[in-house]
């Protein structure tokens, strides 16, 4: 099946690099962090956490503030430092507990902010993120375009027609 | 009611536990194969979306978790996640989420039949007939792990947006709902704070949604049936993916920091000239529920937008029913508050019970005196 899928900017907006990378299994980020570590200084700037975080939305009726609930959160802080002194800042705060892979994430969002050795590989996971996000973004298009739905009012006629 | 220390029985409570799971393996050593937390979090997502509702903590896996470890009882999960939450730290608060931005794989009205971006039914029971599919007695795994590629190969190819306007945000532009008010006061922290009557709408809504369903909707249903006058119709009802944005530590920008699915529903009440606050000269106004909660689950959201109208006009006009009174509402709709009640009555109350029927010896003994009494009284007085 081909679906229609919508041009996005190349290499997208920092703001997008968590999403994509989280959509992978937590287990490439963090083999690509190590090797970034091996050959790079990775300096941790606050400690890596794990915790929850209060989920907060206004209501749509009369835009109460409220809390819905908790979320998983973990949270990095990194400084990457080559071997020939270029520093980079990375971070991470996800809905995700697991610490590892913040901590991962953050390394690639530095490395790929400075374009720090590595940074291609960090690159090509982002397109690989993508590609799975909108994959899922089709899956759940499907489930809305199967269902639409045209409510005629009964009496209108429109029913009998097919009959 | 008092509690006393017993001792011993710890063989015993050791052999419940044992018990419990030998009954978890089927009993038999060619018992079926265990249920892997995928397997629940997705087969039955339903259920997994209520404990993570009613536990108030979104987290599909530990929910599953919580699901199997407790041998599919609702009440117990929600209580195993909530005792989960409480051992974590709390690390942050987000900045207000919106609602707005949800990537919708479900869509409906019963106010208007056309709405801003069209109404998709999505996954839902709601217009299939209630007949036992046997076939799913003997479901083969090929075919079963075939449908998903099957449904995505014969579905539209349609470009849909990924959000889609509110409803409420049309009748907004058209006058019949007031403006939306600015955020009038910071989020009230349930897990933390503990509900002083009256309270805020704010701890109303957070305790709603982390409510048991079953409790949410008996009191609302005791609301539709005629102890109340809510009469509501759903403006919109949405299932979908809220991306959750947090700021980036290094640069602040808003980033999107994962998502979570939830359910949401407004109900358009009855209109009333009175509750707009701005006076009995006001243009009537129709009046809004709100319900919102994490996962799938319909009945719960629903219910709590009955809920939150009805307590809205109890707190503005006094109760004048059960479901219209904050305390009560509230008070009443927590799982683990009142299954942890109601269990608690099967743990040893045996001082408590003996004062009691001490209590009632010494009671009975008066009694009989007194019936002695009123006897010689009687014989005295016939003399």
């Amino acid at each position: 099946m081909t679906h229609p899928t919508r041009s996005v900017d190349w290499p997208p907006a920092r703001s997008q690099w968590l999403r994509y990378w989280s959509a992978l299994p937590a287990e490439q980020a963090e083999a690509l962090a190590a090797n970034i570590a091996g050959q790079c200084t990775v300096k941790d700037l606050t400690l890596p956490q794990r915790g929850l975080g209060l989920l907060k939305l206004p209501d749509s009726a009369l835009n109460d503030l409220y809390f819905l609930g908790e979320v998983p959160v973990s949270h990095a802080h990194v400084a990457v430092v080559t071997d020939d002194g270029r520093r980079s800042e990375g971070g991470a705060r996800l809905l995700d507990d697991r610490q590892s892979l913040a901590w991962a994430l953050a390394v690639l969002d530095a490395t790929l902010a400075a374009r720090l050795p590595h940074h291609e590989q960090a690159l090509d996971l982002l397109r690989t993120g993508m590609a799975k996000v909108q994959e899922t973004e089709r899956e759940r298009h499907a489930l809305l375009a199967a269902t639409r739905v045209d409510f005629s009012l009964l009496g209108d006629g429109s029913e009998d027609d097919n009959e | 009611m008092g509690y006393v220390a017993i001792k011993g029985g710890e063989k015993a409570i050791d052999g419940a536990a044992d018990a419990l799971e030998a009954l978890r393996g089927g009993g038999q050593p060619s018992g079926p194969d265990p249920l892997s937390l995928d397997a629940i979090e997705h087969q039955l997502r339903l259920l997994t979306s209520r404990i993570m509702s009613e536990g108030g903590l979104y987290h599909p896996k530990l929910a599953a978790l919580a699901i199997k470890q407790m041998q599919g009882d609702t009440l117990e999960a929600g209580f195993a996640l909530r005792a989960y939450r409480s051992t974590r730290p709390r690390l942050l608060e987000t900045p207000p989420q919106d609602t707005g931005q949800m990537r919708l794989i479900r869509r409906i009205s019963s106010a208007f039949k056309d709405i801003p971006g069209g109404q998709m039914l999505g996954p839902t029971h709601d217009y299939a007939l209630r007949l036992m599919r046997f076939e799913l007695a003997e479901e083969s795994p090929e075919p079963f792990r075939k449908m998903a590629a099957q449904f995505l190969q014969n579905a539209p190819t349609d470009t849909l947006p990924d959000s889609f306007p509110k409803v409420l945000d049309a009748l907004r532009k058209e006058g019949l709902l007031p403006p939306k008010p600015a955020h009038r006061n910071p989020a009230f922290d349930i897990t933390r704070d503990p509900l002083i009557f009256p309270v805020s709408r704010s701890a109303a809504l957070a305790t709603m949604a982390r409510a048991e369903t079953g409790s949410m909707l008996a009191i609302a249903y005791s609301n539709m049936r005629g102890y109340g006058d809510v009469h509501p119709t759903v403006a919109e009802l949405r299932v979908g993916y809220l991306p959750v944005m947090l700021p980036h530590p290094v640069t602040g920008e808003l980033t999107e920091a994962g998502e979570v699915l939830m359910t949401e529903c407004e109900v358009i009440a009855m209109y009333e000239p009175d509750d707009t606050d701005t006076g009995k000269d006001a243009a009537p106004e129709f009046t809004l529920g709100y319900g919102a909660c994490f996962g799938h689950n319909e009945t719960k959201a629903i219910s709590m937008a009955i809920l939150d109208r009805a307590l809205q006009k109890g707190m503005h006009d006094g109760p004048a029913n059960a479901s219209e009174d904050p305390e009560f509402v509230l008070m009443h709709i927590d799982g683990v508050d009142s299954m942890g009640f109601a269990n608690h009555y099967k743990m040893p109350h045996y001082v408590t019970f003996q004062s009691d029927m001490d209590r009632l010896r010494a009671t009975r003994s008066k009694h009989q005196e007194r019936g002695q009494d009123q006897q010689e009284v009687s014989h005295e007085s016939e003399l």
